[in-house]
């Protein structure tokens, strides 16, 4: 569990250096995109040694590094603090990745133990998983922004007011995402429980009249289906960069758009690093679910 | 699964028929459907139906080049692991892996906003998992009996690929490129969709362009939607039966 822990750690470490560098290897230059394309090369150069740009990339590595480890993600190239810029946006993202993992976690386990015995629920699943996100985001806007009116098309929620106050802009991202998440987690855990469903002891258990789905298919299927969620869950946060953009949604995925295009490389730094880093964590989580929910695991460490 | 393959040759094809040009327009903006323009105008007054004609061609096109690249990189890779059994030369497409795709494809258009960016960024984020497949496909191969006898016959690196191991493995990898594809078509799409696009007319770019004036002229929007998702089910439909008939292969 431990050398688990600190493999975690280390990937994160280097997961770090490669996000820093990977980042400053980018076209598009912070100093420029701060001051102007009317800046003389005397002011370009002097806001450079400022920023402490002219120095070599391993010390600024590892200042940013020490900066982290205390909470401080730098500066972004709009001169506004890195964690001020992000503290709304995370918490959005978090939310509607929140709400959409609440809906999904008995809706795929329901229709994916369905989608075993039901080819009508596995097809479904596949023409789900084969539409690209966003297509399927503005099929919803077409649905039931533009025909129906049910919902609106666009997420105006203003700066420092919560999502929570605005429900009816939440219904489209989360049904959305949802969607998503859906098509790939109905597909895991319906192939999962098909192979259990054709095992002999399932078989057995059968002719003697014991109800097969909750002694012996959940319990098989669940340590799979908890490390779905896992995944799902932090790629709702990642992967929902393209639905939050159909939707103008203030979250991090929007904001990564932006900072990339613009140039503003302390920002992006500092999702991807979000990002990945809670990729890395749901896969520990996982590690520990898969071992917590599985005896034969459990006994034999 | 034929009609998948005649849609792919008919979407490549399909430019030369469009009645008007991609980019001039030809009406008043968000003109409704006529006979003329079935499915009306953009926000510019462009045909929707030759803009969505055009914009197969690159898609279909850009698409392909990046599968076939992404998997010929992954295999390379994949079949070099199973052979030498040296696990870390898996270790940085390993890396490229935890990054969401999305996030590969906005960091390698911003490095290099063109159609080489383009199919090369669509490609990393393509090739592990087609590493992946390949491994695994290999790694079952590589211990078999008749493998080992051409080894202590001392058959050089070519035989044991071309008349070994490839033609056992060949069914899988061939298998991975099409759900490679289904991929491509959605980060490609995606690309258009987030203004990174290479053509003027790709069904990404008509997505967004279409999204404001939906409630004016939802045809804009509802063609190009439908086209993406058409092609994406239709070639994850095609991939899934190429793969159960190669899943046999091995056995």
């Amino acid at each position: 569990m431990i050398t688990r822990l600190a493999t975690g750690a280390a990937l994160l470490a280097v997961l770090s250096f490669l996000v820093f560098v990977g980042v400053e290897l980018l076209p598009g230059d912070p100093v420029t995109t701060r001051l102007g394309p009317t800046a003389t090369p005397e002011r370009v150069e002097a806001a450079r040694h400022q920023l402490g740009l002219d120095r070599p990339v391993l010390v600024r590595y590892g200042e940013w590094a020490s900066g982290l480890l205390s909470g401080d993600l730098g500066r972004s190239a709009t001169g506004k603090p890195v964690s001020e810029m992000l503290a709304d946006r995370v918490g959005n993202s978090a939310l509607l990745a929140g709400i959409s993992l609440t809906l999904l976690i008995p809706l795929s386990l329901g229709l994916g133990l369905l989608a075993a015995t039901r080819r009508v629920v596995s097809a479904g699943a596949l023409v789900l998983a084969s539409v690209p996100e966003f297509v399927l985001a503005v099929g919803a806007v077409l649905l039931f922004a533009i025909t129906l009116r049910w919902f609106p098309a666009v997420s105006l929620i203003p700066a420092g007011s919560s999502p929570l106050a605005h429900p009816s802009a939440l219904v489209l991202p989360v049904l959305s995402l949802l969607a998503v998440g859906m098509a790939y987690a109905i597909r895991v855990i319906s192939s999962a429980a098909s192979t259990v469903l054709r095992s002999p002891h399932v078989e057995f258990m059968r002719l003697n009249g014991i109800p097969v789905l909750r002694t012996a298919v959940i319990p098989a299927v669940l340590p799979v289906a908890v490390q779905v969620w896992l995944v799902t869950g932090v790629s709702l946060v990642g992967g929902g960069v393209l639905v939050e953009k159909v939707f103008g949604y203030p979250g991090i995925g929007e904001l990564l758009v932006v900072s990339v295009q613009s140039g503003d490389l302390p920002v992006v730094q500092a999702l991807v690093l979000i990002l990945g880093g809670a990729m890395l964590l749901a896969l520990l989580l996982a590690d520990i679910a898969i071992r917590f929910l599985t005896p034969r695991l459990r006994t034999a460490s | 699964m034929k009609w998948v393959l005649a849609l792919v040759a008919g979407l490549i094809a399909l430019p030369s028929f469009a009645p008007h040009s991609a980019t001039k327009p030809i009406g008043a903006p968000y003109s409704w459907p006529t006979w003329a323009m079935p499915f009306g105008t953009d926000h510019l007054g462009r045909d929707v139906l030759s803009r969505m004609l055009h914009g197969g061609r690159p898609l279909v096109l850009t698409s392909l080049a990046a599968a076939a690249a992404g998997v010929l990189l992954g295999a390379a890779v994949g079949l070099a692991v199973a052979l030498t059994k040296r696990q870390m030369l898996m270790w940085p497409l390993d890396a490229i892996a935890a990054v969401p795709p999305t996030l590969v494809l906005l960091l390698t258009l911003t490095a290099m906003p063109d159609r080489t960016g383009l199919v090369l960024a669509v490609a990393i984020a393509g090739a592990p998992l087609a590493a992946r497949v390949t491994q695994a496909a290999a790694a079952q191969v590589v211990g078999r009996a008749h493998v080992e006898i051409a080894i202590a016959r001392g058959e050089n690196w070519a035989w044991l690929l071309g008349r070994e191991i490839l033609p056992l493995v060949g069914g899988t990898v061939l298998a991975d490129a099409g759900m490679r594809f289904v991929s491509s078509v959605h980060l490609v799409a995606a690309a258009g969709f987030l203004g990174l696009s290479v053509s003027d007319s790709d069904w990404g770019l008509l997505i967004v362009e279409a999204l404001p004036g939906a409630p004016l002229q939802p045809w804009a929007l509802l063609v190009p939607v439908l086209g993406v998702a058409l092609l994406a089910v239709s070639s994850n439909l095609f991939a899934d039966r190429v793969a159960r008939r190669s899943r046999g292969m091995l056995g």
